[in-house]
């Protein structure tokens, strides 16, 4: 039925199935977009957040998202301006997993906030002392860089190509995409690098401040080289798990080995680093401040020192010593092993970035703050995974994503029936 | 603020730990002062908007040796690291919806201009900002009690103590009146918990005054501590401090006890450390 | 022109290129943001002229002095005023909220008549004709001392009026809810003989003793005590705290002294034992002493030794005689009684021996002591004119001395013991002990007039409920008592006009005396309340309406007055918790929270922690020691003799193990969801205990026991 609009020479599944399977995720979008307009109809009260916790499971998601999406800057950064050429293979993937991320994290803010028709004051009133003003412009720029590389791809589409306007336009975007991938390397720097500044930044919360270099503390770096480090490997988990719902083989080996291994080296660097930034926090900084590390893990039912070590030793050394070592990254089932903690890595220190920071009592006579999400807070944080599956399975089906998904997958000509 | 002669005032308090009850006047005074709503279920108290909250501190003995202190908690309108007006929260607000008055000390937060980022609240290691998590609502009829003069909040906006600013404004329109642009006095502005609270046990004021009581109590020290440099206006009164004056928050309000106990409890202290440092205070030795 | 798919699709794009570039994007976002900042469901407080207003609150006996700030003649907010005598600008939380009492929106709007369960609006008229036609009734057939009233106290020209009803009506079945000024006149009685009353000078003691008074929890003239309080530090005057927990009082106290309750006037006697026993007393003072010193000397060397005290008290033994010595040598020692806030349950025994200390220093009547002065005096009503069924019914015996007696005796008597009842300024059916027999007596009266602006427990069981004005609007004359060492009458204005058909109940009373005809309406020949105020406060009118309050006496009373200790010397028995659980449940007087009378405000339950009050529970203290089996923070079943209720555990060590500490003032049942409807009332779990010979209901508490639910 649409067969017109599938990419020559590759095989898809038939339609019905296909509609199927969207109408399943879609159910799920559609719960998280009923929550998101409870949310926006009736206020943030259909939250579980209070005056202790502003910032909860929304913002974790935000910078999660943001991190694992940092897959594409990174790769677009090694493909177009590194000319690593294997990656072309990989980078329209890439890239649109980055423009998931980030266009869910857009709308994650434009939920969280509690006056959505005022946001554009953050533009209009922009205080140039905030990092999260610094966050709202490169976040915003670079999700026009990611519109802008996701672009050539859509227009790789059968029928589009058609149209010689798209045709050309999508040719000549190639040529200068290297200019974008520079700006949003660039862009991505700074809103990632001033994400782990919101935190680093607090001086009133003991533990999320850093020292820093000028005025960008530690938490600054570690983010921007967390994301670079930990976005291959989400890049690599979203396609090993594309490839196992298509049960196709999509990218080559030798491609997923070599981000691997980038992913491994910046893994294992950035982990020293923050081991490092660890160590100083917690032997100088809080004690500085009267406070030892064992207050901020202890005397509470949750956060133990079970997170810190599971955050940078089983979920950041570990995987970052498989990916490293060729032995253990070429074996597909360690590999993956590595790449699900990695995610589950960066994702926990953004939690911890976030969440624990709220949680932890300041002044001597405060208490611990513990907080569940409410379903609304549940639903309009999986509505962005949603979409992610839905747009995903439209890119893989109608476009030609996987440059050597033919190569791979050798099929008879597909009759025409149209 | 292009007014000449503008003198910079740094408003500030100081609550006696000794004389407070903790009976709620300052607390109550305060929401009917600045139109601060109320709803069915306040018992929450991380989701119940109380710009001055009164928390209730124990020496954590064991019968019969449990001591209790009542501590008033408003907007601490802190300077900032040495202090320079870079509040916790100011510092962070992506939209200067919440500003440090160069010219007062107090910390303002623009209601219209805020769009409900929390961040600010994050920022805020006193927990003294508030978000209207709800529309505000008064029962039918009781919005006839609302005062002009402080704009009651949409939903959707963080707020928090301004040091009763409507009072400040009168007061200084009111010097104006009457040919006084310098000098507002003392009397004239004070905050709705300092007139309320039935103990006298806060005092409000100039602290760049020495006329003033606060200043008078508190004797800031205008030098930066040399163990800290963030931290510039500690007390030299030894039995005045902070809360979390570690932090370099610099906060405006201080506290007063004879109880040592209560004054440890304004901040975070190492094993060993308060000892060391309880007799520390101010930068330079107290002369006066 | 052939439309096909793609020149549609160039249009559609070309037009949402062209309306991107147009202002249209950028002026309605602007424009929404604009309506966001001017929601019209976010009030806008109209702007006007300020104006100022004095008056005095009358939400308590504390008869502070208040400013309303109006904008337009429209009252926003409430502060104490500066200058008057009692409270000098402060104020308490619940004053300062009073403006949530004038606008509530669950008032009584216009008096209602009871029709089966529910209530209809009738008007005044109509209201005064039911209760003037039901009492004439009453009286024709031969029982006008079977007309009652049940208000808030003696004093003022308002009570006078209910007072001047019924004798005129031929009841003497005038009753107050028990209040610290009773105890203070009863016990002057007691222990000085007739007509007078005691006052404390907190103001300048240098050491006060105080037996379980709330002295920073509500008790006396609150703002008047917090001051004196207050100044303690810089006097360089002491507070010791007796009671079983760490109230506000003991934590702001030089010293807190856990004691058993209820066994307060024990420890109160081991202390004068010491004095005794160690020649402290004022000898003096002590010469005047009548009623058989000597006995009583003999009983508290025989069972009030420090060792028997410590036994009964749970204090130590040396802590007893360092207290005794301390306190008798101070400069100016006082010995304050009414534990919380003075207005609860009493026994006699204890108020006596504790002001016997006073007595026993030699303080009475010396600056920093107490002052046994004159009942307050200051209204002259002319004589009433009386008919001989006014004369008969009026010389009649009361049905019983004290409110909770008459209670029992109504529910006990299968005759009716009351006709018709009056309310004024009171909610028995939730103030007083077991609450719950307190309205079933209620629902046996046959005929109940309630007087109360807000529909609250006691006005939801009236036949006919004749509103009154709140203190905002109403004129009245307000006299300072219940322990203040100056006399003050404080003249409440209105400062708004009546904001619903509300009347004084003063104007009220006199409507109805008026419709009764004959002996009592000659007895109220004014045509209004202000006209009868005015003539019955003629001798300070002046002061009154010029200065907004006249000063009675400021002065130390000059007066010796005469001690008698047969009370004591005849060694009474102490009353006993009723029940035989293990543990003891006792109130706590939240100063944030009302115990009698009126309920609290929106703002002030706000103030409320979640230590006291969690979502719809509330929550009890008990030491960790005694806590067993419970969790802290966990739900806990509750159980008293009189009733089981579930509650939240907070462990706290701040009060005696085996107590179980529980706050009065809560679980209201009226129709207003921001205070009601919230924990439990205590007195539901309390029953009364009647100490003989007193009368009083002097339960302190009652044994409990407490389980995981």
């Amino acid at each position: 039925m649409d067969a017109a609009l599938i990419p020559e020479g590759a095989k898809r599944c038939s339609f019905p199935k296909f509609t199927i399977g969207i109408a399943i995720v879609g159910a799920i979008l559609l719960w998280g977009v009923f929550a998101m307009g409870l949310i926006w109809w009736k206020g943030l009260n259909q939250t579980n957040m209070n005056d202790y916790y502003g910032f909860a499971i929304w913002i974790w998601a935000d910078l999660a998202v943001i991190a694992v999406g940092g897959g594409a800057f990174f790769t677009g950064l090694l493909r177009y301006i590194f000319k690593i050429d294997e990656l072309k293979n990989i980078i329209n993937f890439a890239v649109i997993i980055g423009f998931i991320c980030y266009s869910s994290a857009l709308l994650i803010l434009a939920i969280d906030i509690g006056q959505p028709l005022r946001g554009w004051f953050i533009f209009w009133h922009a205080n140039v002392h905030s990092m999260l003003t610094e966050v709202a412009f490169c976040l915003s720029a670079y999700f026009a860089v990611l519109t802008i590389e996701f672009i050539p791809n859509i227009l790789e589409n059968r029928q589009a190509q058609k149209v010689p306007f798209f045709h050309h336009l999508a040719h000549n975007m190639h040529g200068v995409m290297a200019v974008f991938a520079a700006t949003g390397a660039f862009l991505s720097f700074f809103h990632q690098g001033s994400l782990g500044g919101v935190a680093g930044v607090m001086y009133g919360r003991p533990f999320a401040v850093r020292e820093g270099l000028l005025i960008w503390p530690w938490t600054f770096f570690l983010f921007t080289w967390s994301a670079a480090a930990f976005g291959p490997c989400f890049t690599l988990l979203v396609t090993r798990i594309t490839e196992a719902v298509t049960r196709k083989k999509l990218v080559k080996d030798n491609v997923v080995h070599l981000l691997a291994k980038i992913s491994g080296w910046m893994i294992v660097t950035y982990i020293v680093a923050k081991i490092i930034d660890t160590i100083y926090w917690a032997m100088v900084t809080a004690p500085s401040l009267g406070f030892t590390l064992s207050h901020f893990y202890t005397n509470n039912s949750f956060y133990g020192y079970w997170i810190l070590i599971t955050e940078i030793v089983l979920c950041g050394v570990i995987p970052g010593a498989i990916l490293i070592m060729k032995s253990t990254r070429e074996n597909s089932k360690l590999r993956l092993i590595a790449i699900i903690l990695g995610v589950i890595g960066v994702c926990l220190n953004r939690w911890v970035m976030v969440l624990q920071i709220m949680a932890v009592p300041v002044m001597s006579f405060d208490t611990w703050a513990l907080y569940f999400p409410s379903w609304q807070e549940i639903a309009t944080t999986i509505l962005p995974i949603a979409y992610g599956i839905i747009l995903i399975a439209l890119a893989y089906r109608y476009l030609p994503v996987f440059p050597q998904e033919q190569e791979l997958n050798p099929v008879e000509p597909a009759t025409e029936v149209e | 603020m292009k007014q000449e002669n503008n003198k910079a005032y740094k408003f500030g308090m100081v609550i006696d730990l000794d004389k407070c009850t903790g009976c709620g006047s300052c607390m109550v005074s305060c929401m009917s002062e600045n139109n601060v709503p109320f709803k069915e279920d306040e018992s929450k108290k991380k989701d119940s908007i109380t710009w001055m909250r009164v928390y209730k501190l124990t020496n954590g003995k064991s019968f019969p040796d449990t001591e209790v202190v009542y501590m008033p908690r408003p907007c601490q309108h802190c300077g900032g690291k040495g202090d320079h007006g870079h509040s916790p929260c100011v510092s962070v607000c992506p939209a200067v919806a919440t500003d440090y008055g160069y010219d007062t000390g107090i910390v303002s937060q623009i209601y219209t201009r805020c769009f409900g980022c929390r961040y600010c609240m994050g920022a805020c290691p006193y927990h003294a900002r508030y978000f209207n998590w709800w529309d505000p609502k008064w029962p039918e009829g009781m919005e006839n009690y609302l005062s002009p003069n402080v704009s009651p909040r949409m939903r959707g906006v963080v707020e928090k103590c301004s040091f009763c600013y409507h009072r400040y404004q009168a007061a200084r329109d009111q010097a104006y009146a009457q040919g006084n642009k310098d000098e507002i006095d003392e009397e004239n502005y004070q905050t709705a918990c300092t007139t309320a609270c039935p103990s006298g046990a806060i005092v409000f004021g100039d602290l760049n005054n020495p006329a003033h009581a606060v200043h008078e109590i508190v004797k800031p020290d205008p030098h930066p501590d040399p163990r800290n440099k963030h931290v510039v206006g500690k007390s030299r009164n030894p039995k005045v401090f902070r809360l979390l004056e570690r932090l370099g928050t610099n906060p405006k309000v201080y506290y007063l006890s004879e109880r040592e106990w209560v004054r440890k409890a304004g901040d975070n202290y190492l094993d060993g450390e308060w000892d060391k440092i309880k007799n520390h205070h101010g930068a330079t030795l107290s002369n006066d | 022109m052939k439309v096909d798919r793609r020149s549609f699709l160039g249009l559609g794009l070309g037009a949402a290129a062209g309306i991107a570039v147009s202002p249209i994007g950028m002026k309605l976002t602007d424009d929404s943001s604009i309506w966001t900042q001017n929601w019209p469901w976010t009030p806008v407080p109209v702007d006007g002229e300020v104006t100022y207003e004095n008056s005095v609150c009358s939400l308590c006996p504390g008869s502070c002095g208040i400013s309303v700030r109006k904008i337009n003649n429209r009252p926003v907010k409430i502060e104490g005023l500066a200058g008057y005598p009692i409270n000098d600008g402060g104020a308490c939380l619940h004053g300062i909220a009073g403006l949530q009492y004038l606008y509530d929106p669950s008032r009584v709007k216009t008096p209602l008549k009871k029709n089966g369960d529910k209530f209809e609006e009738i008007s005044w008229d109509d209201a005064i004709a039911i209760v003037a036609a039901k009492l004439a009734d009453i009286r024709k057939s031969g029982s006008a001392e079977k007309l009652a009233c049940i208000a808030d106290k003696e004093q003022g020209s308002v009570s006078g009026l209910f007072k001047r009803l019924l004798k005129t009506f031929g009841s003497p079945n005038f009753y107050t809810m028990p209040g610290l000024e009773s105890y203070l006149e009863l016990t002057a009685e007691t222990l000085h003989g007739e007509g007078q009353t005691i006052a404390f000078d907190l103001e300048n003691a240098s050491f006060v003793l105080s037996f379980g008074a709330g002295i920073i929890e509500g008790w006396g003239s609150p703002v008047n005590c917090f001051k004196a309080n207050a100044s303690r530090k810089e006097r360089k005057a002491k507070l010791y705290q007796i009671e079983p927990r760490l109230s506000n009082t003991a934590a702001n106290a030089d010293k807190w002294i856990p004691v058993k309750p209820g066994t307060e006037a024990d420890l109160a006697l081991g202390i004068c034992a010491v004095i005794l026993e160690n020649k402290l007393f004022d000898s003096p003072a002590t010469s005047s002493f009548k009623g058989g010193l000597n006995k009583f000397g003999a009983l508290l060397q025989k069972e009030y030794t420090p060792s028997k005290t410590a036994e009964i008290t749970g204090v130590n033994a040396s802590d007893i005689e360092k207290i005794a010595t301390l306190f008798a040598n101070a400069k100016m020692p006082l010995a304050v009684f009414g534990k919380g806030r003075g207005d609860g349950a009493q026994s006699l025994k204890e108020l006596a021996a504790v002001h016997i200390l006073n007595c026993l220093v030699g303080n009475i009547n010396k600056k920093g002591g107490a002052f046994v002065q004159p009942k307050l005096k200051y209204l002259e009503f002319a004589d009433e004119s009386m008919d001989s069924i006014a004369e008969n019914g009026f010389a009649k015996t009361k049905a019983a001395p004290y409110v909770n007696q008459l209670i029992e005796k109504v529910n006990e008597s299968s005759q009716p013991v009351v006709e018709a009842l009056f309310v004024y300024n009171a909610n028995p059916c939730h103030s007083l002990h077991d609450a719950k027999k307190v309205k079933q007596a209620l629902g046996k009266i046959p005929f109940v007039v309630s007087f109360s602006s807000f529909l609250d427990e006691t006005a939801m069981e009236a036949d006919i409920i004749l509103p009154s004005h709140t203190f905002i609007e109403r004129l009245e004359d307000v006299p300072s008592c219940a322990g203040l060492a100056k006399s003050v009458v404080g003249l409440t204005k209105p400062v708004v006009e009546p904001l619903f058909d509300t009347k004084n109940p003063g104007d009220a009373v006199i409507l109805i005396a008026k419709a009764l005809e004959g002996n009592i309406a000659q007895s109220f020949e004014w045509e209004t309340y202000e006209e009868c105020l005015e003539e019955v406060a003629a001798g300070i009118w002046d002061s009154l309406s010029e200065d907004g309050f006249a000063i009675i006496s400021e002065e130390v009373p000059s007066e010796s007055v005469p001690v008698n200790i047969s009370l004591l010397a005849n060694n009474p028995a102490t009353v006993q918790a009723q029940g035989d659980f293990e543990l003891t449940l006792i109130p706590i007087d939240n100063m944030r929270l009302i115990s009698a009378g009126i309920s609290v405000s929106p703002f002030a339950i706000k103030t409320v922690s979640d230590k006291v009050l969690k979502g719809k529970d509330i929550v009890v203290d008990i030491n960790p020691l005694t806590a067993s089996g419970l969790k802290d923070g966990g739900v806990a079943m509750l159980t008293t003799p009189i009733g089981t209720a579930r509650v939240i555990v907070n462990f706290n060590e701040g009060i005696m193990p085996g107590i179980i500490g529980m706050v009065e003032g809560l679980g209201h049942t009226f129709d207003n969801k921001y205070v009601s409807n919230k924990g439990i009332n205590i007195n539901a779990l309390i029953g009364p205990v009647i100490e003989s010979g007193s009368g009083l209901d002097a339960a302190f508490g009652i044994k409990a026991k407490i389980s995981k639910a």
